[in-house]
């Protein structure tokens, strides 16, 4: 029963053989497209995923801890600007300082860096990864940062805005670390010393 | 038959476009309309009916040039401070461009403001993608409580505040209860990025927009301000939500638009500030150039709305 054609369908098919599969081929097409982004989306993640995902977030965390301990906190609000800007400059040489030895690939692993480059991937794929694209594309991409883990980003270039899809996509991050491009290089930020934890070079296809 | 079945494609197709895309859904009376011009003792041209119980703020946006542009537009904004009296100022973002050393602060924001700081005026900032957050968060002048996003509620009027450079699932979850939980008679949502526009220099961001608009069309937002296009430029409501982009109270992006049926009004020749009232069921508005030249106003009736249930 459940296999056999409705009437009208096989009405249709006998009557307009080449509309029918045209029709046919059309629907299948447009129920393909719809599904896009669906299993570009919430692809299940595989076995090791959870395991990646939580050494990232120790190893956040690990680097925060050390942060806080040897530079201390975000600073307090104030109205003075002098106020601000020194508590910035002071809580970036203590965390540079404190951190001396950082190298690239600290808190990128390789296998931490392939999840990354995985889950970028599929933000961009289907039909929301075209928005995103065009997202990036609209926010004033930004260039010239040198690519440097342990150092200041520069007070004068402005931080890209970063796409909600693609956010969506990766690992949550404690309130004071970011998540920010520079080109098609990916940033982990802490945000109050503006220091450059670690990067994925080209992590954007 | 094959016609019939052609025209049943066709108009399947036209309404899932339909369904699919935008829906104006409410009209903007014209200046015309709204509050009659009158004409104060200094000759300013004034579009807000300035009832006695109304909220009155001004809204700027793109404004930390520390340039003479902005500076000629703040002394507007304190000359339509004394006629108007509004008590606050909204910023849309980028209000710091460049460094964000203690000096910036100064030439950027203190001294161009500093007659409207100086008379108590309240400024609540955005954050733009030029801005720093971890600097101009705490900087008490802005008034964000130390966060990226933050809320705050004047008479019948809440304004929803959010980082658009860093929309992350956190902020969406935040914005989300925010709403829900809000008994304003108005919802005004402000952030650098637009939605909707029609500047060529950047265009709307059709990925924020498939992650807010959502949640303003569910739970009632009336009022979206937005920057970053530096024009100015009002849009045929969407969903009932009026869409206002205003990011050239300082810069300025010239002859930036391309034709467009969902355009009301643009102005991309010169600066512009706003000044708005909302007295129970309405929300005034007027737009005025470097120039003093008025070039648009209008009014906004409360539209019938209920949020659906979480």
């Amino acid at each position: 029963m459940l296999n056999r054609p409705s009437s009208a369908l096989r009405y249709w098919r006998e009557k307009y053989p080449r509309i029918a599969a045209l029709l046919l081929v059309g629907a299948v097409a447009f129920s393909s497209t719809l599904a896009l982004p669906q299993t570009a989306t919430n692809q299940p993640a595989k076995p090791d995923d959870d395991k990646v995902v939580q050494d990232f977030e120790n190893r956040v965390a690990h680097y925060l801890e050390e942060r806080r301990k040897e530079a201390g906190t975000s600073p307090k609000a104030t109205s003075s600007p002098e106020k601000l800007d020194e508590a910035q400059q002071t809580l970036a040489q203590k965390s540079k300082a404190a951190r001396a030895e950082a190298e690239h690939g600290d808190v990128f692993t390789p296998e931490i860096t392939a999840y990354f480059r995985r889950q970028i991937k599929s933000a961009l794929a289907g039909r929301q990864g075209a928005k995103v694209r065009a997202s990036l594309r609209r926010a004033e991409p930004v260039q010239d940062v040198p690519l440097r883990v342990n150092q200041v980003y520069p007070n004068k270039v402005p931080l890209q805005s970063m796409p909600p899809s693609l956010l969506q996509k990766l690992p949550p991050l404690p309130k004071e670390m970011q998540y920010r491009l520079v080109g098609r290089n990916l940033l982990l930020l802490d945000g109050a010393p503006k220091i450059i934890v670690d990067f994925i070079p080209n992590a954007i296809p | 038959m094959i016609r019939r079945l052609l025209c049943l494609c066709l108009l399947a197709c036209a309404t899932l476009t339909e369904a699919g895309g935008r829906l104006p859904a409410q009209k903007t009376e014209s200046a015309s309309a709204a509050a009659p011009a009158q004409q104060n003792g200094s000759g300013l041209d004034l579009r807000l009916p300035l009832e006695s119980d109304s909220i009155r703020f001004a809204v700027i946006g793109d404004t930390g040039t520390g340039d003479r542009e902005q500076s000629e537009v703040a002394h507007l904004l304190e000359t339509y401070r004394k006629a108007v009296k509004y008590e606050f100022v909204i910023m849309l973002g980028d209000n710091i461009y460049g460094g964000h050393h203690a000096a910036d602060f100064h030439a950027k924001f203190e001294e161009p403001y500093k007659p409207l700081l100086d008379a108590g005026v309240k400024f609540y900032a955005s954050l733009g993608n030029h801005d720093d957050p971890n600097e101009e968060r705490l900087y008490k002048p802005f008034n964000m409580g130390g966060e990226r996003y933050y809320s705050f509620k004047k008479g019948d009027v809440e304004f929803f505040v959010l980082d658009s450079n860093y929309m992350e699932p956190a902020q969406l979850r935040w914005v989300e209860q925010a709403l829900q939980k809000s008994k304003a008679k108005w919802k005004i949502s402000y952030f650098h990025h637009p939605l909707y526009n029609d500047g060529v220099s950047h265009g709307p961001d059709l990925d924020l927009r498939s992650q807010l608009t959502p949640l303003f069309e569910k739970y009632c937002v009336n009022v979206v301000f937005s920057g970053h296009e530096h024009v100015y430029e009002r849009l045929q409501p969407e969903h009932s939500i009026q869409y206002f982009i205003l990011g050239n109270s300082a810069k300025l992006m010239t002859h930036d638009f391309h034709a467009s049926p969902q355009m009301e009004k643009g102005f991309d020749t010169d600066r512009a500030f706003m000044v708005v009232e909302v007295s129970h069921d309405k929300f005034y508005f007027q737009v005025i150039s470097r120039a003093g030249q008025t070039i648009d106003s209008g009014s906004e009736t409360l539209p019938v709305c209920s949020a659906s249930a979480p």
